[in-house]
């Protein structure tokens, strides 16, 4: 098959070749494109607050960016092996050109500017993750691992002590996470956050919580023999159910 | 190197079969009522000692007869929406716990446990001997936590006539299982001495200070 | 057996190799067994054995297995022949090099390159043998969320192992079979600079492999294979088999970089400048160039661990003053040029083969070398991206995301490298080839999934989850891996004398590649989901993904069966090989199958690079005429020859 175009017109074959790797390139972009929007915020689940909804978007908008790059590498790999390929071994060698230097230089600007977006998009959504929670009155809970269960006290409602986490909606919230033995790590999934709690200092984070139910928390560092059981739950209610539950536990809010 | 292969694996599938000790049923006797209602009432005996002499490691203590241990096993099974009363025999002494949290009654009946025969709610985080500590992923069953201190025996407390141990506390306390589920429990007063923070050996050994709680 | 071998009736009377002539593995064995025993007698009776004595008892006993171990091998007779003054002869050089000997050089302190590099290939296999075994045993008690099939301790500890060995595999599994074996010969090189350190370096590995299995029976490594401290300080004596292990793997590596490197710094054939010397050896050298810097970092973390586990130490204890920031920053010191000392000679092995399978010369040589220098030099430099969410530094987390993202823009150089060499090629599909493609369809994945785990507040949901498993299998596994059996149906051959069989090889390709997608976006599904990693019980809301990903993980161990099968049975009784199969120019395929003990009768003289396919002094057609085994050095019979060492000259 490849023998007889050889022949032809090399210009136009070439002309040809690029085109129909333009065609496998966009066919291919757009798909990955809709898979970009499709499935991997979806699978991450619901956000309950916004910097899960930054995370989420991150994920889309990374997808998106990369979708045309994946489908360049992917289109000529796959046109290649249909179009290039030889029957058994090749009885002759292809064109001896040995690099194209506006095309090298093409390639490495473009992923250049790929990565200075990537780091733009990070810095600004770093900026606009951390800074709100610092901000205004935040509600502050101290959160201890230890091998392995999560207890959460709050300071400033009178020492409040639980093993689950109650949070009331729309309120800024600073973590202060410490362990009592090994590593772990604090991570509230569906928030979007996450920090290790580490024996003999203090780590920080901090979230808005902006969605009503119950959420899961889970150590991702691997702590021992019942990691994988260290979990617990998340509770975000109204701020009147907060204070009710401040009251009942022996708080006062 | 396959000989050596075959021989690591064979330590593992040992390994693994041995620390499955032997399961302790709760015997049920008769209803209780409780806040949800009529229940049935299912009881369990445990104890903790300070050393593998008494517990389930065998008469000379198994491979490390100075850990402490649960006895007399620690794979237990309680049934399902149930009120469950356990009794726990506490020969060991004990200290300061790291998080007082774990010095009170969590997720009983009452939120209280008798100790001796006395009600409380909490024990001095300052004598605590071992916590009995129940959870779960909560996500796969009926959430179930409990938390239950187990008070230290003092160091100069007489040792029973006839006996390696002194005289122990004895705790009771009640919790109420939900549906069918896959529990484990463990120990929060770090007690694995000789290990970094307390907390290796024993208290990082399923069948010592950590066990399983099958709800069915 | 040994008896036997020194009644050899080819030199009866021969006294050439001295001792050696009388050690080898079983000799080493012994010598191990015997000095482990008295370490343990020693330590035991000194130290009370109890569980506080036990970390110590272990330290000292398997350290003087693996001191046994060497002395039994015989890797001390050179350095103290020297001291005492004695230098060795010509015979016992050649003696050395394994002159003579059959089957059993493979089973000595054999100084021959060649011999080591197929030591270093049966290693690897051992070791990927045994660490995909732990594969299946995770993937099998993941099946469903509560299994039973492990219970938790057994699971921690092979999740420690299975990381530790891969990693391990992964890192010597390609500089050490193929750089050992063909490198120097694909320089021109009749040996490597250094090679007694060069078996020195396999035999320390060899001594090392029991003493990270013996964690199996020590209470395993609880601490994954990263071994992070405090946890570390907490664990049952594995963890000191694991430190063993390290600073012995250390040494190793510390010893075959500067032999390595060494080698190709002065040991090229005449006319070899670096713009005529091919990709594989600066993936190699970039590999181990990395690791002399690396490793010892780690080997120092485990020195650090040692004195707090056995001395009462306080390094990582926060307690006492110290900071398990130490330990991480150590490990990821080391931990992050480590992933690239991995991957790079796998790529660079790709980059190798495709212009090979594509008859084109290789597209943008120079990119290719900046791509690698760049990585080189940006890998060691973005550590800190695993400790995003530690809490170490979060001032950090920016710079260390430039620097993480800047690694882009060279491995993407890469991917242009090989597009650029297949374009408009004559692309012949056999399983190197395929591996190369197999590399394309993953490394995009494994890349891309980066760029997230890049981003600081994309990590702080993803860092720790099964999305990061996912990540580094997919580099690590999908790029690295698949690089690897692509080296190794390639140069097969050349190593082995015949052909891998094509067949079995394409079998075992689709069973591994499409498991291995299988496995791993069922994995990256659970890992957005929130599934942790090394865990060994899961929400309910992860089974449908980890199900999926235990079935496709059961294909590539049918996979991997296969490929052993095709090597072992290929070995035996495969096709014999030409000289040349491919038609490939680099200089290991002028020499004769099998190879002569100092590869070339006369060094050659190279005078253009081998990536001339379809250039002007070449003949029409891309295939070597005389496909037939050639003399090196014997250059009236050689002409203009497309081996990239034409006029060949005569004279050392």
């Amino acid at each position: 098959m490849s023998a007889e175009s050889i022949v032809a017109s090399p210009k136009r074959r070439r002309r040809d070749e690029v085109r129909h790797i333009a065609w496998l390139w966009l066919g291919l972009t757009i798909l990955l494109v809709l898979f970009s929007i499709w499935v991997p915020a979806r699978l991450m689940g619901p956000p309950a607050s916004p910097t899960m909804r930054a995370v989420e978007s991150t994920m889309t908008v990374f997808s998106i960016a990369a979708s045309p790059v994946a489908a360049l590498v992917w289109a000529i790999a796959i046109y290649s092996l249909f179009r290039w390929k030889s029957r058994g071994e090749p009885t002759e060698d292809g064109p001896p050109f040995r690099g194209n230097g506006p095309v090298t230089a093409s390639w490495a600007i473009v992923s250049s500017v790929l990565c200075v977006f990537l780091l733009i998009w990070g810095l600004a959504e770093m900026t606009s993750t951390t800074s709100p929670a610092e901000a205004s009155n935040p509600l502050v809970v101290n959160v201890t691992g230890q091998q392995w269960v999560w207890t959460f006290s709050y300071p400033d409602q009178g020492d409040v002590e639980s093993d689950q986490l109650y949070l009331p909606l729309n309120r800024p919230v600073v973590f202060h996470v410490s362990s009592r033995d090994v590593i772990h790590s604090f991570w509230v999934v569906q928030m979007g956050i996450k920090v290790d709690a580490n024996p003999g200092v203090t780590t920080k984070t901090s979230v808005t919580p902006d969605k009503l139910g119950v959420f899961d928390i889970r150590c991702a560092e691997l702590c021992g023999l019942r990691h994988a059981d260290m979990e617990t739950s998340a509770h975000v209610v109204n701020p009147a159910d907060f204070a009710a539950w401040i009251t009942q536990n022996g708080g006062h809010t | 190197m396959a000989g050596t292969a075959a021989v690591v694996l064979t330590g593992f599938v040992l390994t693994n079969a041995g620390a499955t000790p032997g399961l302790l049923r709760a015997t049920v006797n008769g209803t209780a009522a409780t806040p949800q209602g009529v229940l049935p009432h299912a009881f369990l005996k445990l104890d903790t000692y300070p050393d593998s002499a008494a517990g389930p490691h065998g008469s000379d203590g198994g491979a490390h007869p100075d850990w402490v241990t649960y006895g007399p096993t620690s794979n237990l099974e309680v049934p399902a929406h149930s009120l469950v009363t356990i009794t726990i025999s506490q020969y060991d002494s004990g200290g300061t716990i790291t998080n007082p949290y774990f010095a009170k009654a969590v997720g009983t009946v009452g939120g209280t446990i008798e100790v001796d025969g006395k009600t409380e709610t909490e024990i001095d985080p300052d004598a605590v001997g071992h916590t009995f500590t129940i959870h779960a992923l909560p996500t796969n069953q009926d959430p179930l936590f409990v938390s239950v201190p187990l008070p230290a025996v003092a160091d100069d407390a007489p040792l029973v006539e006839g006996s390696d141990y002194a005289a122990p506390h004895v705790v009771t306390f009640s919790f109420i299982t939900g549906g069918r589920g896959e529990y484990i429990w463990n120990c929060e007063y770090p007690c694995g001495d000789g290990y970094y923070a307390k907390f290796g050996g024993p208290m990082s050994t399923q069948g010592y200070m950590s066990g399983s709680l099958n709800v069915t | 057996m040994t008896a036997a071998l020194v009644d050899q009736p080819v030199e009866p009377v021969s006294t050439a190799g001295g001792m050696l002539r009388r050690l080898n593995l079983v000799t080493a064995i012994a010598g191990g067994l015997i000095l482990g025993l008295a370490g343990w007698l020693i330590s035991h009776s000194l130290l009370q054995d109890d569980d506080l004595g036990s970390d110590q008892v272990v330290l000292v006993t398997l350290s003087c297995w693996a001191a046994g171990f060497m002395i039994g091998i015989g890797a001390l007779n050179g350095p103290i022949g020297w001291a005492l003054g004695r230098d060795l002869r010509h015979e016992d050089e050649l003696f050395l090099a394994g002159k003579d000997q059959g089957v059993a050089r493979y089973f000595r302190f054999t100084t021959d390159h060649k011999v080591v590099g197929i030591q270093y290939l049966v290693v690897t296999m051992v070791l990927f043998a045994f660490g995909g075994t732990l594969a299946m045993l995770i993937r099998t008690n993941l099946i469903s969320p509560h299994s039973h099939f492990l219970n938790p301790q057994t699971y921690n500890a092979i999740v420690g192992l299975h990381g530790l060995i891969m990693i391990i595999a992964t890192i010597i599994m390609v500089t050490g079979p193929f750089g050992n074996f063909i490198m120097p010969i694909m320089i021109g090189a009749r040996d490597m600079a250094f090679p007694r350190l060069n078996a020195l370096s396999l035999w320390l590995i060899v001594a090392a492999i029991p003493t990270i299995l013996s964690a199996a029976v020590l209470g395993g490594i609880p601490t994954g294979w990263v071994g992070y401290a405090p946890l570390a300080d907490q664990a049952p004596p594995g963890m000191d088999a694991y430190s063993v292990f390290i600073i012995i793997f250390a040494v190793s590596s510390a010893v075959a970089g500067a032999n390595i490197t060494t080698t190709v710094l002065t040991m090229r054939a005449r006319g070899m400048s670096w713009n005529r010397t091919p990709i594989f050896v600066y993936g190699t050298v970039a590999s181990v160039g990395l690791a002399i810097p690396a490793f010892p970092l780690f080997m120092a973390s485990q020195v650090l661990l040692q004195v707090d586990r056995t001395q009462g130490g306080q390094f990582f204890v926060a307690s006492g003053g110290g900071s398990p920031w130490l330990y991480s920053n150590l490990f990821w010191l080391m931990g992050h040029p480590e992933v690239y000392v991995i991957l790079i000679p796998a790529l660079a092995a790709l980059m190798e083969l495709t212009p090979v399978f594509s008859r084109r010369p290789l597209f943008s040589f120079n990119a290719a070398v900046i791509s690698i220098a760049g990585i080189v030099g940006l890998s060691i430099m973005v550590w800190a991206h695993h400790m995003y969410a530690s809490g170490w530094a979060p001032d950090l987390n920016g710079p260390f995301m430039l620097t993480t993202e800047m690694i882009s823009v060279p491995t993407g150089l890469l991917f242009l490298v090989i597009l650029g060499t297949v374009w408009r090629g004559r692309i012949w599909t056999t399983v190197p080839m395929m591996a190369t493609y197999a590399m394309l369809w993953n490394f995009i994945i494994g890349g891309i999934t980066g760029i997230y785990l890049s981003d600081v507040p994309a990590d702080y949901a993803l860092h720790g989850s099964m999305f990061v498993t996912a990540h580094f299998h997919y580099t690590l596994m999908g790029a690295g891996l698949t690089g690897a059996i692509g080296a190794l149906a390639y140069w097969f051959p050349k190593m082995t004398g015949r052909m891998l069989n094509e067949r079995a090889g394409y079998i075992s390709f689709w069973f591994v590649q499409i498991g291995f997608n299988v496995t791993f976006l069922g994995m990256f599904a659970v890992g957005l989901a929130g599934q942790p990693r090394r865990v060994v019980t899961y929400a309910q809301l992860f089974a449908a993904g980890n199900f999926v990903s235990t079935i496709g993980a059961y294909s590539i161990g049918i996979g991997m069966l296969v490929l052993l099968y095709a090597v072992i049975n290929s070995w035996l009784h495969g096709q014999v090989a030409p000289a040349n199969p491919w038609g490939a120019k680099t200089l290991e395929w002028t020499v004769p199958n099998p190879i002569p003990l100092e590869n070339f009768e006369v060094l050659p003289v190279v005078t253009s690079d081998a990536y001339g396919y379809g250039e002007e002094d070449e003949p029409a057609s891309g295939i070597d005429p005389e496909r037939e085994p050639v003399l090196a050095g014997a250059s009236a019979d050689l002409g203009p020859r497309p081996v990239g060492a034409s006029n060949v000259e005569g004279g050392p």
